[in-house]
């Protein structure tokens, strides 16, 4: 437990000591707030009928945007840095195993990703001071917007475990995740029902809907914790590889 | 202390280390020296667990990388080749990162800094971030983290590479220091610093070892040959004819452009008891010397060439590269492209 605490508690501090993650911070909260100012204007507007801003948000375009091409930044240095620098060299002889270092990495990037959400809060605080704020719904959209990113965050460790450059390894995890994505749209033009019904049960785009409207659907949670676990064994594996070439 | 049997590695077709077997006794120094590319790296590499052997086992304290990995990597504090550090980190905090790393209880970790900042001499700049430090400096960081957990063994590979010579005085007077109380092994492809440091020296070439023993002991074996640096003022062309003429002197080759004085390099037999062949009694040099009385010639130089590990590596290592029909290159860097890093 002390390599993972270890391993975490560095890279956490290396996330709020590189230049990289203030950059990704300031855009994350630009179009966050962006999007959300538009979102208000257009709720506010009486012509066009009321709506739930947080709901609208979640299920927007700009959001999906955000995950699937910010994500990756957040975790493409993780582990392909450490290869390129040599770095690792130190780490793997050190008396930890392989699956540390990965839980410890993917844990500081989920707090990560989360201190990156977490200013968003204010956005709740505002609409609760002048409108109407359901508090338990918002946790739910919160827990969908943790559990999805973290998915998305295991596939960017995973893809940080295979590439030796930050670059390959950001590219690699936008088309995995991006395949990820699109699963869930090709329902649509799936014919057999069975088939459908397995591909909606992997829609992202339905499930964060779901949770933006306050359902908790248990499948979901046991979905996107199995599916990350699954994941962050497959990044220990592919680290573990680098000593059979 | 470390036991090496039958290590064998390949990377895909390429065998960078093959069969190779030593043991380090606790407490002593030992170089591995080698050419470029010999499968120096690699092996250490296997000896701290970063590599897995594709055969053979290796043993650290007793205890297999392989199959107790965690337990024997405690034992090991390693200096790898390529020293990479985090660069925004401070000096201090790094080093407690690889205390953590190592397993060191929190309330020990402070205490263990504390000593490693002492004994690598980085009490100066331990508040400093490593980014902003020379390579001299980064170099001892990275030592001070191998020695943190007090390990018994310490394998250090290249520690020197790449460090301008004031640097280089610095951290090898900083391994002996530390070598003193611990089993050392230490890779490297600068002679002087084996001959300075080691108690034993293994010399590897194209992933084999092709001799080892004191330095002293390689000295010895490699000898047959011992060489006379000679000048002297005076006397005409028949200098060179003279000096060949001296029992036991195999070949004389005269060195151009000397100024006034006329010098020679003489290869003496060497019968291993200090006396020349041909059963004459005398040294070489005094048969040099009564040559020159003999002659009228004023003798301005005279010494004998130290047989160095020099000559052993150079013979040993290119040797083989003779022999191998085809293989033209020197001994040189021909592993060089299997090797990641």
């Amino acid at each position: 437990m002390s390599a993972v605490w270890a391993t975490f508690s560095r890279e956490l501090r290396a996330y709020f000591f590189s230049p990289l993650a203030y950059v990704i911070l300031f855009f994350f909260l630009l179009v966050n707030g962006a999007v959300f100012a538009v979102i208000i204007s257009y709720l506010s507007d009486p012509q066009l009928g009321g709506g739930r801003p947080f709901d609208v948000m979640f299920n927007s375009f700009p959001f999906w945007l955000l995950l699937l091409f910010w994500v990756p930044v957040v975790t493409m240095r993780l582990l392909a840095e450490e290869r390129n620098s040599g770095s690792i060299e130190v780490l793997m002889t050190a008396p930890v195993t392989e699956g540390q270092v990965v839980a410890g990495k993917y844990l500081a990037a989920l707090v990560f990703y989360a201190f990156l959400w977490a200013p968003t809060l204010v956005y709740a605080v505002l609409v609760d001071r002048w409108s109407e704020l359901d508090w338990g719904t918002l946790a739910a959209a919160y827990l969908g917007v943790l559990l999805i990113g973290g998915l998305f965050l295991a596939i960017g460790v995973f893809a940080s475990a295979l590439a030796r450059h930050q670059v390959v390894a950001a590219v690699i995890a936008v088309a995995l995740e991006l395949a990820v994505f699109f699963t869930g749209l090709v329902s649509a033009l799936v014919q057999r029902p069975a088939a459908r019904e397995v591909l909606d049960h992997l829609s992202v785009i339905d499930h964060m809907n779901e949770f933006s409207r306050g359902v908790v659907d248990t499948r979901r949670l046991v979905f996107y914790v199995t599916a990350t676990l699954l994941l962050l064994f497959a990044a220990s594996r592919a680290l573990e590889d680098r000593k059979w070439r | 202390m470390i036991e090496a049997h039958d290590l064998s590695r390949t990377y895909g077709g390429f065998t960078a280390v093959d069969g190779v077997s030593f043991s380090v006794e606790e407490g002593e120094i030992v170089g591995i020296l080698g050419p470029n590319g010999a499968g120096k790296t690699t092996t250490i590499r296997m000896i701290t667990g970063f590599l897995p052997p594709t055969g053979g086992r290796v043993t650290v304290a007793g205890k297999d990388l392989v199959e107790e990995p965690r337990q024997a990597r405690r034992e090991i504090g390693y200096l790898p080749e390529n020293v990479a550090l985090y660069p925004e980190m401070r000096v201090r905090e790094y080093l407690a990162y690889r205390g953590r790393l190592q397993g060191m209880p929190r309330a020990e970790v402070g205490a263990a800094v504390a000593e490693a900042v002492d004994s690598a001499l980085l009490s100066e700049v331990a508040g400093q971030i490593i980014g902003t430090l020379s390579k001299g400096y980064r170099q001892r960081v990275a030592l001070a983290a191998a020695i943190l957990h007090h390990p018994r063994v310490l394998v250090l590979d290249e520690p020197t590479v790449g460090l301008d010579p004031g640097q280089i005085i610095a951290i090898r007077e900083l391994i002996r220091d530390l070598g003193g109380r611990r089993t050392l092994l230490l890779s490297t492809h600068i002679l002087p610093e084996v001959e300075l440091l080691c108690d034993r020296v293994l010399i590897i070439d194209r992933g084999r070892i092709v001799a080892q023993g004191t330095p002293a002991e390689l000295a010895r074996a490699s000898r047959g040959r011992r060489r006379l640096r000679v000048a002297v003022k005076g006397g005409d062309g028949g200098a060179a004819a003279v000096l060949a003429a001296l029992p036991g002197v195999v070949a004389v080759e005269e060195v151009a452009d000397a100024g006034e004085a006329r010098r020679f390099h003489l290869e003496v037999e060497d019968t291993g008891d200090g006396k020349m062949g041909d059963g004459a009694p005398t040294d070489p040099r005094e048969a040099v010397f009564r040559a020159a009385v003999d002659a009228g010639w004023a003798l301005v130089e005279l010494a004998e060439e130290a047989t160095s590990l020099e000559d052993v590596f150079v013979r040993l290592t290119t040797r083989d590269t003779a022999a191998e029909p085809g293989a033209d290159d020197g001994a040189g860097d021909s592993g060089a492209p299997g090797e990641p890093s």
